[in-house]
């Protein structure tokens, strides 16, 4: 039965994909890309789209992992709770607000985009890291303690790792959201492969449509992709173990 | 028990009010006026919509998209009717590029007029100014490179390529009456990193902040004049011209005759200064497209 | 309107932006019919997807309760969609939905406001009814109820808090997904944002930031409510019993 299943699934797969192909080149996207000149634009869209997410999430990161460590010392635990709750406030503002709030105070171009994705991508870095490190289990931090650790060390070899996953977690979520959110930077003049996009859509182009709306989407699933293997890398064996079990 | 006929009644009622919804629909007058993404036309369909409604008609704007989205909703009777520019019509629907034709104000209309009309759609009279599209730049910076015309930037750009940022919108990039043939009439290029593709509205904002220093912008914006922009002279004239006109469905103007005549308050009265002043009023003094609209006919003693 | 009275237009243009904040308000109070007219619009398209992708995820949530290799299959699928940018998406779905003339407008929005409620609702839907404690659905078998009872009787209503939270998930996420199908002309609070853009019109644009937000963090907080008020008592009180 379950053969049947897996059988039915590949070869529905094998359809959807033809129905796909068929679709593109009907659209003229295959045509578009054979031209050297477009590709080589696209490209380039491509590259600016890159270059905005990376540099918004390298400041975010550093900013979220600062803002959740400061916030889960002991002297500032109190404030915890509002922090929290301010935060998950921020994160239900649309990403289409903070983008065209960005353009109103700093104009518009790139410096406005990558400010606006700094912004949005903090949020969830900084929770992340704030819930991991509140969440590792008292007597972890007491067995360390009893180890005669000093609180720093405490803090990189017990407490970060411990929350690694968690913290990952919210990196992953908010490179996804970056990724989506540079493609508005289009409208406030900053490029990137939304370009394509909204001129496909003002001008009913499906191949321009189709040649950004596809290596978006691909951008997306590739960076969701790679934290997942990233995973792998930097969460300590021990703890990945528990975790499966 | 209580909770499953509330529940069925909830389900019921929702049936009833996706049957009832499409009678109400057709029991009034209606019109739908499409329009695409900048002022004027705003300002265009408000002016339609409040002599329509004056008139006894039910009258839904849907605004705000581009000219070829704004087309084919026309086409595929999504929209009843649109203000359309006859070059527009021209180069990007029909696919043409007769410089004799596109260039001549009454040839260019007749000779849309005649091809949609097998399309089954109905140019009404046309309003007389032309909202041409035009390259800017700032005062100050045209003057400093000395720069009057179109052929005195392509000189410039010849002479170093890398000097000057040029921001279009999208669809003028990509149109057949856009900035491509342009370059190529007048003989020059410009590399692709320095121009930059924005929404409309962005543009004369990005030339203001010095963001790119030549724009293209519309002949009838009341930004240019405010903002100390200048136009750059079309001396190889590559622009066509640009006189809008309602482009109305046939059987909608069958049904409605009365629309013609209404509309034509619009066309016989309203000037290129006219038009430039009421698009200043609302993108500089920032007045309520419905309220500039009411003040004009206003003063036309229309209202 | 504040400086109607100068002369020059240009220098009204300058204070208008060294005001912007008051300029904002002066544009809700002017425009408060459209305002009202655009949030109506929003609502009814956020509610009415998430009503529909209820329609769809609850069920699949409780079905797949049944089978653990399928529910994480299903959930890994919804989670991909979730990963398409919104704007991307509605890209994806303009070809394939201009086949049936509905490429721009309400279909393409709600379709794709749909496919991102899925996560949400499938995941909570989901968790919540495993969450029942086995002692509790045992306790409905020894009563003599068969697994459809059970299910109406004892694991939905427990489960109902949980589900509600994942609603809530999905329409604030939703809010927010609404405000970018502006852009294929599905109207809602983003086409002040779009329009204030095109017209290059701070306060417009403001406007719509802050409406759409505060819209965002008032559903947020209104669903926050209806999730407490539908906690069973007893089971707010084991809880807190439980801590």
């Amino acid at each position: 039965m379950s053969k049947a299943c897996e059988k039915a699934y590949r070869l529905a797969l094998l359809v959807v994909l033809l129905a796909a192909g068929v679709l593109l080149e009907r659209a003229g996207l295959i045509e578009y890309l054979s031209d050297p000149f477009e590709i080589d634009y696209t490209l380039r869209l491509m590259g600016q789209h890159i270059r905005m997410v990376v540099v918004s999430m390298v400041m975010a990161t550093a900013l979220g992992l600062m803002l959740g460590i400061i916030f889960s010392r002991p002297k500032f635990k109190r404030y915890t709770g509002v922090i929290m709750y301010v935060v998950g406030l921020g994160q239900t503002i649309p990403s289409l607000a903070v983008i065209a709030l960005a353009m109103s105070f700093l104009g518009i171009g790139f410096k406005a985009a990558i400010f606006a994705l700094f912004i949005y991508s903090v949020l969830p870095i900084a929770r992340n890291t704030l819930a991991g490190i509140t969440a590792v289990p008292p007597w972890v931090i007491d067995a360390a303690k009893g180890m005669g650790m000093s609180a720093s060390r405490i803090l990189f070899q017990v407490e970060i790792p411990h929350s690694m996953s968690v913290i990952l977690a919210g990196f992953r979520v908010s490179l996804v959201i970056n990724i989506g959110t540079a493609a508005l930077a289009f409208l406030i003049g900053a490029g990137g492969l939304g370009e394509h996009i909204f001129i496909g859509i003002d001008l009913m182009r499906y191949d321009k449509l189709l040649a950004g709306a596809i290596p978006t989407t691909l951008l997306a699933l590739l960076a969701d992709y790679l934290c997942e293997l990233l995973g792998f890398l930097i969460i300590p064996k021990g703890l990945r173990l528990q975790q499966e079990t | 028990m209580t909770n499953r006929i509330g529940g069925l009644v909830f389900v019921w009622l929702i049936a009833l009010a996706l049957v009832i919804a499409p009678i109400k629909v057709m029991a009034e007058k209606r019109i739908i006026i499409g329009g695409k993404n900048f002022t004027e036309q705003y300002i265009l369909a408000e002016l339609a919509k409040i002599l329509l409604e004056r008139n006894g008609f039910h009258v839904k704007l849907k605004i705000g998209v581009g000219s070829t989205v704004v087309r084919q909703a026309l086409e595929s009777d999504q929209i009843d009717f649109y203000y359309e520019y006859t070059g527009t019509a021209y180069t990007v629907y029909h696919k043409q590029s007769d410089r004799d034709v596109m260039t001549h104000k009454e040839r260019c209309y007749e000779w849309v007029k005649e091809a949609d009309s097998k399309k089954g759609l109905v140019w009404l009279d046309k309003v007389e100014f032309n909202n041409t599209y035009t390259l800017i730049m700032r005062k100050e910076k045209a003057q400093e490179l000395g720069i009057a015309s179109i052929s005195d930037l392509s000189r410039c750009m010849n002479k170093d390529p890398g000097k000057l940022i040029i921001g279009v919108n999208s669809e003028f990039w990509e149109r057949p009456d856009g900035f491509k043939p342009l370059m190529k009439l007048y003989g020059f290029r410009v590399p692709y990193d320095r121009v930059k593709k924005m929404d409309s509205g962005l543009v004369y904002k990005a030339l203001k902040e010095e963001k790119v220093d030549v724009s293209m912008g519309f002949a009838t914006d009341g930004r240019i004049a405010a903002f100390g922009f200048m136009n750059l002279e079309d001396n190889k004239s590559y622009f066509p011209i640009y006189n809008p006109a309602p482009v109305i469905r046939a059987e909608v103007l069958d049904s409605y005759p009365e629309i013609r005549p209404i509309l034509k308050i619009i066309t016989k009265n309203l000037t290129t200064k006219e038009i430039q002043k009421l698009n200043a009023t609302v993108d500089i003094e920032h007045k309520q497209i419905r309220e500039a609209a009411r003040d004009w006919l206003k003063t036309k003693g229309l209202h | 309107m504040i400086f109607k009275s100068a002369s020059s237009a240009s220098i009204q243009a300058i204070e208008g932006e060294r005001i912007g904040n008051v300029n904002t308000l002066n544009f809700i109070h002017e425009n408060a019919d459209m305002c009202w007219t655009l949030t109506l619009e929003h609502i009814g398209i956020v509610a009415f997807s998430v009503f529909l992708a209820a329609l769809i995820a609850i069920p699949t949530g409780v079905a797949i309760t049944r089978h653990d290799k399928i529910a994480k299959k299903i959930m890994n699928g919804a989670n991909i969609f979730m990963t398409i940018p919104s704007i991307a998406l509605f890209g994806l779905m303009l070809p394939v939905l201009s086949l049936i003339g509905h490429g721009l407008g309400k279909v393409p929005a709600v379709i794709a406001l749909i496919v991102y409620s899925q996560l949400p609702i499938i995941r909570n839907t989901f968790v919540g009814i495993k969450n029942v404690p086995p002692e509790l659905v045992d306790a409905g078998r020894g009563l003599g109820m068969n697994g459809w009872t059970r299910l109406r009787e004892i694991e939905i209503p427990l489960a109902i808090p949980v589900i509600v939270a994942g609603l809530r998930t999905a329409a604030v996420m939703n809010i927010g997904i609404a405000a970018i199908a502006a852009y294929i002309g599905a109207g809602g609070l983003g086409v002040f944002i779009q329009q204030g853009i095109a017209r290059a019109y701070e306060e417009m644009i403001m406007t719509g930031a802050i409406m759409v937000a505060v819209l965002a963090i008032f559903v947020d907080a209104s669903m926050a409510l209806l999730e407490n008020i539908l906690t069973p008592k007893g089971v707010k009180i084991g809880r807190t019993l439980g801590q």
